[in-house]
């Protein structure tokens, strides 16, 4: 059965295999931005460093979205099954200090319409609320301060959100990836447990 | 008093998709303006990177378009290269162009411009969204649902992910498609078959009938049309060459390096984004909606009326049945939605026809490349129009000049000439409500455009107003969703 707020509707002929990962999964941690502006690629730089530092748990769809994010939440959103779990990281300009990492709670921002025009036009924002408030998933963004954003194409991230990547990627381990050690730990310690990631 | 309402999606940007309408003293439309962002200092960023670079880079641009991008580029790769990818590897670049156009147009159809057929173009916007659209029709709401994840699942399957692909490389695919694959993707394709040919029989019947009046009055102008087309004149959205029809349905090919002898670029002082015109037609530009000048539209109806025929056969009854009643070429605004289910029916068909083909499972999908000095240009249609890469590169293969026209700017003066005509025909006397606003919304909707393909915004600030102001540039109202 398929659930979004008071609205049910048999989904039993939609099969798992039907699905994409991203939708399968019971965690999702989802990069977003455009990494050809400059501070904007911090969540896929994020992503990127996960990838390349850490055995990813099977139970763990990580992904980065990059600017597809709004097709991929409208998809979720539509998914028979859904993450219990959803973690956006992103780089906002909420007048912080550069590099500093916070927490935002979708619930927090209100709500708003936006011309739909285009698929291009449709609030990741208003996305992430339907998500929480009528599809029951835990939806979290991890942000990380900008310093100021190119108006044109500029790739590469600020000193102060660089440095920032390795803060917010630990913190993703911390409290999503809670069995998963480094590849420099797991090599000292002990035999990888293979598909699920962590340690036997 | 004159009076300029301003309808503004406010971002980061400034002058991203804002409407502006110019009242006279009379209280009538003088002039409507669509201004929209231009995605600017790509191809500074692109010199000097190697050319094979940007079938990686491009679909970064734009994450709603990203396999037209990616295609796109990688053919421009291929004819800077000099090479023709194998058989293989041209059809596996085709399957998923079709495939991920289905999932763009049943999107569009269902969760975008439905909201407006399905529940009213008056409806509150609390419930003229997808939400609504579900509860209005729950079993149809199933069965697209269920298409669209196959087919995110299906690109998945094919290229190894369906967001940001990097699968089609210059000189081919990087990825050669199992049997076992094939199969399981075959069993898939025959339901989105299923939909499609219900979502048009579905609109034929409930939708656009209640419309039609709407259809036939709502942003209707006059133009052009670009569009690609197979040798034979048939429909192709991955290649071909490319045909400009004028207003009274005569037409030109032309191969795609030579689109600078037929197109030119207008720029207007108030839009950062230019407007592509046929210069060829030797009369110019101009906006003016009773006597516009060099002014042609891309995106699917101008594809359903370059081209003289389909070579699916479901889609090309559904094409004859378009063209008994509506012409050719058709020219009201609205026909665009229609235009797309019938694309969604032939992308459906042509890829069961790729799957069925022998040559798909083929182990070799691509080709070696070698750097040298040349120009290549590709071309793909994407969803909202025909889409450009042009690339010059130095002896090493390193890029010397780049340049690309997006499938909304060739409807960039027709979206706004098309707001024009709507706002002047739903506002008079001065008097406007949010209806109005919502309907010029639909006039825009049916191009489905591409209003910025930057940076996204997170922090839930992106709002529509209508800023009233007056002669002075003072602020006398607002509305606001």
């Amino acid at each position: 059965m398929w659930k979004i707020g008071q609205l049910e509707i048999d989904t039993s002929d939609i099969g798992q295999s039907d699905l994409p990962d991203f939708c399968r999964k019971p965690i999702l941690v989802l990069g977003i931005g455009n990494l050809l502006f400059g501070d904007d690629g911090f969540g896929c730089a994020v992503v990127d460093y996960l990838e390349s530092h850490y055995q990813i748990p099977e139970a763990i769809c990580l992904l980065d979205a990059g600017t597809g994010v709004r097709k991929l939440l409208f998809t979720l959103c539509l998914s028979p099954a859904r993450p219990r779990r959803l973690l956006i990281l992103d780089a906002i300009d909420s007048g912080r200090t550069s590099g500093e990492i916070f927490e935002i709670d979708p619930a927090e921002i209100p709500p708003v319409k936006l011309d739909d025009f285009s698929m291009h036009q449709l609030p990741t924002s208003n996305l992430l609320r339907e998500l929480q408030e009528t599809c029951g998933v835990e939806v979290r963004v991890l942000a990380c301060q900008t310093g100021p954003l190119p108006e044109e194409i500029s790739q590469g991230l600020s000193k102060a959100v660089s440095d920032a990547v390795p803060r917010a990627a630990d913190r993703v381990v911390r409290e999503y990836f809670p069995r998963v050690l480094s590849s420099r730990v797991r090599s000292i310690f002990a035999v990888p447990c293979g598909d699920i990631g962590g340690f036997v | 008093m004159a009076k300029t309402l301003v309808i503004q999606p406010v971002t980061r940007i400034e002058g991203h998709a804002k409407v502006t309408i110019q009242l006279n003293d009379a209280g009538n439309v003088d002039t409507a303006r669509v201004n929209v962002i231009e995605l600017r200092g790509f191809e500074k960023f692109c010199l000097g990177r190697p050319v094979e670079d940007l079938p990686r880079i491009t679909p970064r641009i734009c994450g709603v378009c990203p396999w037209s991008h990616h295609l796109a580029s990688a053919k421009a790769c291929d004819a800077v290269f000099g090479v023709e990818p194998p058989p293989a590897g041209k059809k596996l670049r085709e399957l998923c162009n079709s495939i991920a156009y289905m999932e763009e147009h049943i999107l569009h159809f269902y969760f975008l411009a439905g909201a407006d057929f399905l529940l009213g173009p008056d409806a509150d916007y609390s419930i003229r969204n997808v939400i609504g659209v579900l509860q209005a029709a729950p079993d149809i709401a199933r069965k697209v649902v269920k298409v669209r994840h196959l087919c995110a699942r299906m690109l998945e399957t094919i290229a190894g992910k369906s967001i940001h692909p990097q699968a089609a490389v210059p000189g081919g695919f990087s990825k050669p498609l199992s049997a076992a694959e094939r199969d399981e993707l075959r069993k898939q394709a025959d339901e989105t078959l299923d939909l499609a040919k219900f979502s048009i029989a579905f609109a034929k019947e409930n939708v656009f009938p209640k419309y039609l009046d709407v259809v036939k009055s709502l942003g209707v102008i006059t133009t052009g049309f670009i569009g690609t087309v197979k040798e034979n004149g048939a429909l192709n959205l991955y290649d071909g060459k490319l045909r400009l029809m004028a207003p009274n349905g005569s037409y030109q090919d032309f191969p795609y390096d030579r689109y600078t002898e037929f197109i030119s670029e207008h720029i207007e002082s108030w839009s950062y984004l230019k407007f592509p015109y046929a210069k060829q037609w030797g009369e110019g530009f101009s906006m003016d909606v009773d006597n516009p000048k060099g002014v042609y539209r891309a995106n699917t109806l101008a594809r359903i009326n370059v081209c003289d025929f389909i070579d699916t056969p479901l889609a090309q009854a559904e094409l004859v049945e378009f063209r008994a009643k509506f012409g050719r070429p058709a020219q009201l605004t609205l026909l665009y939605h229609w235009a797309r289910l019938i694309e969604l029916l032939y992308n459906a068909e042509n890829t069961i026809r790729l799957l069925d083909d022998p040559e798909i499972t083929s182990t070799e999908t691509r080709v070696k490349c070698t750097p040298r000095a040349a120009r290549g240009v590709g071309v793909t249609e994407a969803p909202r129009g025909t889409l450009i890469h042009d690339y010059t590169t130095d002896a090493d293969g390193l890029i010397t000049n780049v340049n690309l026209i997006v499938g909304t700017t060739h409807n960039n003066a027709p979206i706004n000439m098309s707001v024009t005509q709507a706002a002047k025909s739903l506002i008079h006397d001065g008097k406007y409500d949010q209806g109005v606003l919502n309907t010029v919304e639909m006039s825009i909707r049916a191009y489905d455009p591409c209003f910025s393909c930057a940076t996204h915004r997170l922090d839930g600030k992106l709002s529509v107003k209508l800023d009233i102001f007056d002669v002075e540039g003072k602020l006398v109202g607002s509305l606001a969703n």
